[in-house]
């Protein structure tokens, strides 16, 4: 019950905070805008573009928004509040997770729509088109939930804003791009299935070594 | 029902549960890392009563409270309301507690109305009874006009309202408040202890630590000193004032431009006499007289004399005397 009130919860504060906004239409601003800025991809579809570009760039912001935010909540002592009523420590992480990687989804849903507007009157589509669109947009959503993961890890670490900043910028990214790499030396293996399995896994890892490190903080 | 009936009605309640043991501490210890913040600590808070909590920074106040609302749980000893041993049972116990703390903040984008609705939804109110108690609270603290508004943009008084609001919320019995009136305004801190008096005559158990002796003083029905986490002292303020030596010492003011009494240091019951002033004098009596007799001998002395008299005063301890004492001169 609490996690269902923490997660609209969050949900608000980032409607009320103009994140979402930034997310929503800065994205497929962008994505509209790549397709402009690179002209020479004429008769390459820009969605598959759009969705690495944009599921990197808002993996990024997600990773920096949750680190920064945890680091500074907890500096304000706004977890007192919450955790004085019945409320479970790691539904506050797992609330901002969830909350967090649906605004980002929804952002790169509609990036897509925009690249696939885009691509339905500049390029001639492919017949497996989607197939293709859909594997890509598999492993963008897998790498930006462990980048999400990744940023919560950073926010209950660090104690101080700047740090957890830079940490999500420089290894947030890069450390879920990692879960490309295999693919790279072992061709037989599916791309897909191997996104979602690394996804999942590493995720969930990563976000119970969070649980562990917030429920034994000190407020 | 009108405030006045509610706090009668109230008082009465109070007055059927005096004595009532409401929390316990027995022999609580806490460490941080190798430093004792807490050692072995015992006290008990009646039903209805104020308690004030006063020690120095970092005395340990705080973390007894972090204790005894459940933000500190790896503690040594045992802590009880209504006999009931919290450390196993702690959510049960959430409805009991409101808590002020010292330093919480909230979200910025947060509105104060917005707040109340989400604590009362965590605390499990329903919204019908959460917008009930959001107008009564708002009316109480005097924070209506402030319902709408972002609470960023709250001055220090009411951000410290608003503190007080959210742990009113789910109507508990106790009332836990972290140094309530830190930087608060001297028109600020009087509304703020009324509204504390008030929240006590409706029969809520108070708990309120401060580092300001001063309203400890004016609030509390029983004080516990604290240092270097050991409770140094506990009893109410006329007790704590008691325990306190100083001596028998009579404060002697004459009217302004008139001589000072003479003759007095001819009575053998008289220790010194020091002229602070030019109208004032500290008469020191010695330790083992009868003091109710030297001071009619003195009134003779004074009458003989004709001095004109403007202040005759008996002085006993202040409760800063008695803090000092226990916490060494730290504040």
């Amino acid at each position: 019950m609490s996690l269902i009130l923490l997660f609209l919860d969050e949900l608000r504060g980032f409607a009320k905070s103009k994140v979402m906004i930034v997310l929503w239409f800065g994205l497929p601003l962008l994505s509209f805008l790549i397709h402009f800025i690179q002209p020479e991809t004429e008769d390459f579809p820009i969605s598959f573009l759009v969705v690495i570009v944009v599921s990197s760039i808002g993996g990024t912001l997600s990773g920096i928004m949750l680190s920064t935010s945890i680091v500074s909540e907890k500096n304000r002592h706004v977890y007192e509040l919450f955790l004085i009523r019945p409320v479970k420590r790691y539904n506050l992480l797992i609330a901002k997770f969830l909350a967090v990687f649906l605004c980002l989804t929804i952002a790169v849903f509609l990036s897509l729509i925009i690249g696939l507007i885009i691509d339905t009157f500049t390029v001639e589509l492919s017949e497996n088109f989607l197939i293709l669109i859909f594997d890509s947009l598999t492993i963008s959503m897998c790498s930006m939930a462990i980048t999400c993961s990744i940023g919560i890890l950073f926010g209950v670490l660090t104690s101080s804003v700047p740090v957890a900043a830079i940490l999500s910028v420089y290894l947030g990214s890069q450390l879920s791009s990692l879960l490309l790499l295999p693919m790279f030396f072992i061709p037989e293996l599916d791309p897909q299935n191997l996104a979602i399995i690394l996804g999942i896994s590493v995720t969930t890892v990563i976000m119970g070594v969070n649980i562990i490190l917030f429920n034994r903080m000190q407020f | 029902m009108a405030l006045n009936e509610k706090i009668e009605t109230e008082m009465i309640k109070e007055k059927n549960s005096i004595d009532e043991k409401l929390i316990e501490f027995h022999n609580v210890s806490k460490k941080y890392n190798n430093l004792l913040a807490l050692d072995n600590i015992s006290f008990t808070i009646q039903k209805g009563e104020i308690f004030g909590y006063i020690g120095p920074n970092g005395a340990g106040k705080t973390t007894t409270i972090k204790i005894l609302v459940g933000l500190i749980q790896d503690y040594i000893g045992d802590v009880y309301f209504y006999g009931k041993k919290i450390s196993s049972r702690r959510k049960s116990f959430h409805h009991l507690i409101g808590y002020h703390p010292q330093e919480a903040g909230f979200q910025e984008w947060r509105t104060v109305d917005h707040a109340f609705k989400t604590f009362g939804k965590l605390s499990g109110l329903s919204s019908g009874h959460i917008e009930k108690r959001t107008q009564e609270i708002l009316n109480l603290l005097n924070l209506s006009d402030a319902r709408f508004k972002k609470i960023v943009h709250l001055s220090g008084g009411m951000f410290q309202k608003l503190r007080l609001g959210q742990a009113l919320l789910h109507e508990p019995e106790i009332l836990v408040l972290d140094e309530p009136l830190t930087g608060l305004d001297p028109s600020s801190r009087f509304q703020f202890k009324k509204i504390i008096k008030d929240l006590s005559k409706m029969g809520k158990t108070i708990l309120f630590s401060s580092h300001i002796l001063s309203d400890v003083q004016d609030i509390a029905d029983k004080i516990g000193i604290i240092n270097q986490g050991s409770i140094m002292k506990i009893g109410t303020p006329e007790e704590l004032q008691s325990s306190f030596q100083i001596g028998n010492i009579i404060e002697l003011i004459v009217a302004e431009n008139t001589p000072l009494c003479k003759g007095l240091d001819q009575l053998p019951e008289i220790d010194s006499i020091a002229n602070l002033k030019s109208n004032k004098q500290l008469i020191h009596l010695k330790s083992d007289v009868d003091v109710d007799f030297v001071i009619n001998r003195i009134l003779a002395i004074i009458n003989e004399q004709k001095c004109k008299i403007r202040n005759f005063n008996l002085l006993k301890p202040s409760l800063e005397d008695v803090y000092l004492k226990y916490v060494g001169g730290q504040i």
